[in-house]
């Protein structure tokens, strides 16, 4: 029986004149040029020294401020995220703030003739009603029939008052949709995480090997710094992508792996070093357990049998294998990012971290690093007593909650009802793949919250809209992270907020108030943050005028003769694990090959521009000039084999005959493999209200039908899509 | 195999350079025109009773050719001009062409050029046409000591119009980064172009009695033309790489067939044939020559400018 | 008293990934309207898979030494500023372009009220003791400006051990570009 859609989406009409990149008339940039002769570079009234969120790395940039508007934006010479330096969208956040179809108003969605109707509200109203709704749906549910989903560092008021309030499920696509099964596997195998910022040490790196890791697109501002620097230092690249990616062409080796075999290429990698003994002998036996099962389990993984899997020919992988135990300590298996794959993530992540290991390379200079946090001090806040349960993941070793479980239990209400979600900063309807079941979900909802800046997709599903301002106009908590440099930085407001938009710390406080929580937050923020700063022996005054406050570098390296201490059980390095073989997984990572490709069809692989943050800045009218819409690599020959031609618009349709919403020029290129397609995540955008995204290019999240779940954590894999094209 | 991209956003030179349009080339057209129309005019007057190579014959009345050729020359520039300033994109600034003086700047010299020209090609006519205000005794003043000075102007003015009409084509063989409009050739074969429209268009308008010398003087004017024109061309394919592209753009490339059809065939070759024939007293004088010339010259124009921007910069 | 300053730039295509950083910080550094740019990127890749070399850059005006933009403008609107730079003086542009179509680098373009511009090298950062924007934000260091006439050794530094090449030395402009391979 179909089922009626009940919560359908809303369209609202728009003018859109969808042909140039050029926008200038619906925009009226900050400064455009009006009077004869332009006054070429302006100078600031002030300059606010404040922390990016245009992703999630967080750089201090410097806002300066003339009449009141931002135009033009910095590095903090001082952060010791930015160096002084920006990535390409930190340059172009302004774009965000003047982004003419921000969120404005509180929107409450209400039926007019039967058809779904965004109505604007006042702020009252709207979390009058969020309140009433949440309390309905937790008297009638239990409270843990409401579940958070989020992204960025503004979420935290809303986890604090969620936690006050008994509500205690909380997920974020950076688990399972991102770094899970890399956290997981190396807690598996060091008892810590990598974290993020990553701990290691790329700078002085001397032989690096990236697995997918696409440093110059994948932009992360630091990252990318310490690539070059260890370029620029001479550090041997090896780059592992079936497509000849930015970081590829500054390899010594590039690898154009067959795609989903990079398992068997790692095993063949320890293979190497065990069977030549090129290992670091006196690291292992000191700090590790489980060689003799290591290599037990990898003893097939001659570099014949991968050249048969992997495509990549034997002396690659025995120069590469070699060149490792060379280098030693000074190399570094780079441990990825965005690791959600092929299912076997975990795994695989695991491998590299065995393979780090051996190399001896943890704390060593151009290894794995220790890293640290600039103050232990945290903000206490209640936590409700008569909390709803905790939600409880399928799968052994996730560790926080893999979004999409919550999907499949607000389909399933099994073992019991989900009913309502509060989405803040996370467009799930591109992130998460497998869109029906978001969809699905959606529909079995009660009461649905967004938060956001932008009239992203999941707002056009939502009860309730709150439009967030932006974060060059709002506070935020403080940002006291690990890092190399132990660092404290502020994010504070650059201008006002525009329009009726509101910091999120202000929402949630007001919030606190219609849900009985009112002496949760502290009246005022500048209050709150001081007394955080006092504490850290700071105070807000000193950090809004610096931006960030640092300490010395610290303790990176291990110490000669130093004693070593994981926190696993067996208090050392697990190269094989006895909790996942528990758990019933492989102690060792065994590969599995990944599903082959359909007749006809090309395996869909997806990735990072350097000037665009997933869906979040496609509608960023200044980053958008030099990127408008993603394109479609298709190696050249199996084009013209499909009579594609170049720079020719097509749909993709994939294996299970879904087609994408919208066209995708066609980018015929040698840089890629054959039997591989690659575009750009965060294209494709179908809500209107975002005039200038509206329609570009294509959304990788259309044709994610298929996710291939890691058992051991939960990490949705993507990459196993395939596609084909459609003229029509 | 070689993939170049780039995400340069500059639509004055991507895809490939577009900067002049119509309006420049009406307005190289038009300046070669009344060029050609001040030195055919002026030297009529250096070469008439009177001149200097008659100065003991009495000055006879300025014969009608001349008349129109002295008038249509500043008033066809001034037209031109027009088509130039409306080029310029920053409108308001162009007075600013006459705050400076650029020795090594091609538009420099022609700006001060097209200066030069009004004057004393306004004094020409001012003289040519004195016979018209008989009763404007001040100006007649003026026409009478002006016409003992007319050898003078005439000389200076000959030089004017064949500067004029050699800039016209000097303005764009002097950008080395062109590969089709750097040639040496060109400035030749502008004014040669310049010089046999104005003989059409005089031809056009001459009584059946002067045709013949109009004619003529076309024949050979068109032959040194076409002469230019293969110079331009040889120069081109035996130039650099990027030049002989360039050329082969205009030979074979999407330029040919108006290249071939209007310049070529219609510009020169038919009028040349025809004019010949007229000449022999095959045919009767027919409007058609001189028309078929100017609509050559003008194409010529066009598809030098359009051409020379539609090959990639010079690499 | 001060020796005069001669500047170019070194750009190591090594260490460059193409971002475009220096793009978008030229663009609100210089309020450089939208549709146009002073600075680009160019993806040169050759080969066929899978041996591939890739070169990426970011390119601007060359502020040649001997610059036909110079040469033929009209009315001394481009100029050599005296610190080896090629500015603009937008009070005497008239627009016609003639530097546009003499430019072997296609380096400048028309901004909408009517005037030539093109990469000043940040003249008035520079003035300031300030290094150009685009420099100032690359993620990467691929960028430096260097002063040709002092003798810090910078530049000789930068060049060390380095293959340096130049862009389309045969138009004879003096390019002031010098590319790290
Ligand atoms: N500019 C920009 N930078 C970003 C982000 C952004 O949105 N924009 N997002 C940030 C975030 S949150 C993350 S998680 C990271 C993600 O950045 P990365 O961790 O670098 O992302 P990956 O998905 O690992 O990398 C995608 C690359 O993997 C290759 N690949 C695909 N399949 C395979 C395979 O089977 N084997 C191998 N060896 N390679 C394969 C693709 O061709 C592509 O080059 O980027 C961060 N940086
Ligand atoms: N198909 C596919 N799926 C993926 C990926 C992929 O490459 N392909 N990548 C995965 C990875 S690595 C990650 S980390 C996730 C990322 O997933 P998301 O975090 O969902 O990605 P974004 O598109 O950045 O969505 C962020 C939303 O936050 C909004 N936003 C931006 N700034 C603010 C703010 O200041 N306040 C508020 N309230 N909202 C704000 C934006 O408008 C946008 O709607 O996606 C994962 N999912
Ligand atoms: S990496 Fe770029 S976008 Fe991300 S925080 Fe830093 S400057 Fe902003
Ligand atoms: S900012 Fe640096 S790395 Fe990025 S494109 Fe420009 S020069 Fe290259
Ligand atoms: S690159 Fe072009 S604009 Fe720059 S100085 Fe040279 S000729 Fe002039
Ligand atoms: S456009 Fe301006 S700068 Fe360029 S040549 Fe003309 S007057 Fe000179
Ligand atoms: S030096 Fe200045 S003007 Fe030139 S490209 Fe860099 S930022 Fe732009
Ligand atoms: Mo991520």
């Amino acid at each position: 029986m179909a089922k009626v859609n009940r919560r359908q989406f809303i369209k609202i009409s728009s003018a859109f004149l969808a042909s140039s990149a050029a926008a200038s008339q619906v925009f009226d940039w900050p400064f455009q040029v009006k009077n004869a002769i332009a006054e070429e570079f302006l100078t600031a009234d002030r300059i606010v020294p404040t922390t990016c969120e245009i992703c999630f790395w967080r750089c201090g940039v410097d806002a300066h401020v003339r009449d009141e508007k931002v135009y033009k934006l910095t590095g903090q010479a001082n952060h010791p995220l930015s160096n002084g330096r920006l990535c390409p969208r930190g340059n172009g956040g302004q774009g965000l703030l003047y982004d003419p179809n921000r969120l404005r108003h509180p929107l409450i969605r209400v039926t007019v003739n039967g058809k779904p109707q965004f109505r604007k509200t006042s702020w009252d109203e709207a979390l009058t009603l969020i309140a009433e709704r949440f309390q309905q749906i937790t008297e009638q549910y239990g409270t843990e029939s409401v579940a958070m989903f989020s992204h960025g560092f503004g979420a935290s008021f809303f986890k604090t008052l969620f936690s006050a309030y008994g509500i205690r499920t909380f997920s974020a696509p950076s688990y399972a949709q991102c770094r899970g099964p890399r956290t997981e596997a190396f807690k598996l195998t060091y008892g810590h995480a990598v974290g993020s910022p990553e701990a290691i040490d790329v700078a002085n790196s001397k032989y690096l090997v990236l697995l997918g890791s696409h440093l110059g697109e994948n932009m992360h501002n630091t990252a990318v710094q310490d690539f070059s620097k260890a370029i620029s230092r001479g550090c041997k690249v090896v780059v592992v992508d079936p497509r000849y990616s930015t970081a590829a062409s500054k390899a010594e080796h590039w690898l154009p792996i067959k795609p989903g075999t990079d398992l068997a290429l790692l095993r063949s990698w320890i293979h190497i070093l065990i069977n030549e003994k090129i290992y670091d002998v006196e690291f292992i036996e000191n700090n590790a357990t489980g060689l003799e099962e290591l290599w037990e389990g990898v003893k097939d993984a001659t570099p014949e049998k991968t050249y048969a899997l992997t495509g990549i020919p034997v002396e690659q992988i025995v120069a590469v294998g070699r060149d490792l135990g060379r280098y030693g300590s000074s190399a570094l298996i780079h441990p990825g990012r965005h690791v959600t794959w092929y299912g076997d993530d975990t795994q695989r992540e695991r491998a590299i971290a065995i393979l780090n290991a051996l190399l001896g390379n943890y704390q060593m200079p151009g290894g794995l690093i220790q890293q640290e946090k600039y103050s232990s001090y945290k903000p206490k806040f209640p936590v409700a007593r008569n909390a709803g349960q905790q939600f409880k993941s399928r799968y052994p070793f996730a560790s926080s909650v893999p979004a999409n479980e919550i999907v499949e239990q607000t389909i399933s209400a099994d073992p019991y009802p989900v009913k309502s979600w509060f989405v803040y900063g996370t467009n799930l309807i591109h992130s998460l793949g497998d869109q029906r079941a978001t969809m699905e979900a959606i529909q079995n909802l009660d009461f649905m919250v967004a938060v956001d800046v932008l009239p992203a997709e999941i707002t056009g599903y939502a009860d309730v809209v709150l439009p967030e301002c932006t974060y060059l106009e709002r506070y935020d908590d403080l940002d006291n992270r690990t890092y190399r440099i132990p660092y404290l930085a502020i994010r504070q407001p650059a201008v006002a907020p525009l329009y009726d938009s509101k910091p999120g710390h202000e929402i949630a406080r007001l919030l606190s108030m219609k849900m009985g929580l009112p002496d949760l937050f502290e009246a005022d923020i500048e209050t709150y943050l001081d007394k955080q700063l006092k504490e850290m022996g700071s105070s807000l005054s000193e950090l809004k005028k610096s931006g960030v406050l640092k300490k010395e570098e610290s303790d990176l390296y291990r110490k000669e003769g130093e004693m070593l201490r994981f926190k696993t059980p067996s208090g050392k390095i697990e190269l094989a694990s006895q909790r996942l073989k528990d758990a019933g997984f492989d102690a060792v990572p065994q590969y599995y090959p990944p599903p082959e490709n359909p007749p006809g069809y090309f395996r869909m692989l997806y990735g990072r521009a350097p000037m665009h943050t997933f869906g979040r800045t496609a509608n960023n009218r200044v980053l958008g000039e030099l990127m408008p819409e993603n394109e479609l690599w298709v190696n050249e020959i199996a084009g013209h084999d499909m009579k594609l031609k170049h720079g020719e618009y097509v749909y993709l349709v994939n294996q299970d005959q879904v087609k994408s919403r919208t066209r995708i020029k066609v980018r015929l290129t040698q840089r890629i493999r054959p039997d591989a397609v690659y575009l750009v995540h965060g294209f494709g955008h179908t809500d209107p209200r975002m005039e200038f995204a509206f329609r570009r290019g294509v959304s990788d999240a259309d044709l994610v039908t298929k996710l291939s779940v890691d058992p051991i954590m939960g990490g949705t894999g993507m990459n196993n899509n395939f596609v084909t094209f459609s003229r029509t | 195999m070689t993939e170049f991209i780039t995400n340069k956003v500059n639509p004055a030179v991507l895809p490939h350079l577009e900067i002049w349009g119509s309006d420049v080339a009406i307005y190289l057209f038009l300046g070669g025109l009344s060029g050609g129309l001040l030195v055919i005019s002026a030297a009529m007057v250096l070469l008439q009773n009177g001149g200097i190579f008659n100065k003991n014959r009495p000055r006879e009345n300025y014969s009608g050719m001349v008349q129109v050729a002295s008038l249509l020359a500043p008033v066809l520039l001034g037209i031109g001009m027009l088509f130039l300033f409306l080029d310029l994109e920053f409108k308001l600034h162009v007075w600013r062409f006459y705050t400076n003086f650029n020795i090594t700047s091609p538009m420099s010299w022609g700006s001060w050029l097209l200066i030069l020209f009004f004057p004393f090609s306004a004094l020409q006519a001012l003289v040519v046409f004195k016979n018209y205000y008989q009763r404007a005794p001040k100006f007649q003043q003026l026409a009478a000591v002006m016409e003992s000075q007319l050898d003078k102007i005439a000389f200076i003015n000959v030089h004017v119009g064949l500067a004029i009409g050699v800039y016209t084509g000097i303005l764009l063989s002097t950008f080395y980064a062109r590969p089709l409009w750097s040639s040496p050739a060109l400035g030749f074969l502008f004014l040669f172009s310049g010089l046999s429209s104005a003989a059409a268009l005089l031809l056009l308008f001459a009584p059946r009695e002067e045709k013949t010398f109009f004619s003529k003087m076309d024949m050979y004017l068109i032959a040194l033309e076409g002469f230019a024109a293969t110079l331009f061309i040889l120069g081109g394919m035996t130039g650099i790489e990027t030049a002989k592209e360039a050329m082969l753009l205009l030979l074979v490339g999407p330029y040919a067939p108006w290249f071939w059809v209007l310049f070529v065939l219609g510009g020169l070759i038919v009028p040349l044939l025809l004019e010949t024939f007229e000449a022999i007293g095959k045919i009767k004088f027919t409007p058609l020559v001189p028309l078929l010339i100017l609509v050559g010259g003008l194409s010529l124009r066009f598809i030098i400018v359009f051409a020379g921007q539609s090959v990639p910069t010079f690499s | 008293m001060s020796r005069k300053k001669n500047y170019a730039m070194v750009i190591d295509t090594r260490a460059c990934v193409g971002c475009s950083a220096c793009v978008y910080a030229c663009k609100s550094e210089n309020s450089v309207p939208e549709g146009f740019c002073r600075d680009w990127i160019e993806q040169k890749i050759q080969g066929s898979f899978p041996n591939l070399t890739m070169e990426l850059r970011s390119n601007r005006c060359q502020h040649c030494e001997d610059a036909p933009c110079v040469t033929y403008c009209p009315t001394g609107s481009s100029h050599y500023a005296g610190d080896g730079t090629v500015q603009i003086d937008r009070d005497l542009c008239t627009g016609c372009k003639a530097c546009l179509a003499a430019c072997p680098y296609d380096a400048r373009y028309i901004h909408p009220i009517g005037y030539a511009d093109k990469c000043s090298f940040c003249q008035h950062r520079l003035k300031k003791g300030l290094q150009p924007a685009c420099v100032t934000t690359c993620p990467t260091d691929a960028l430096h400006l260097v002063d040709l006439n002092s003798n810090d050794g910078i530049f000789e530094n930068l060049l060390e051990d380095r293959k340096t090449t130049q862009d389309i030395v045969h138009a004879g402009t003096g390019p002031k570009l010098f590319w790290l391979q």
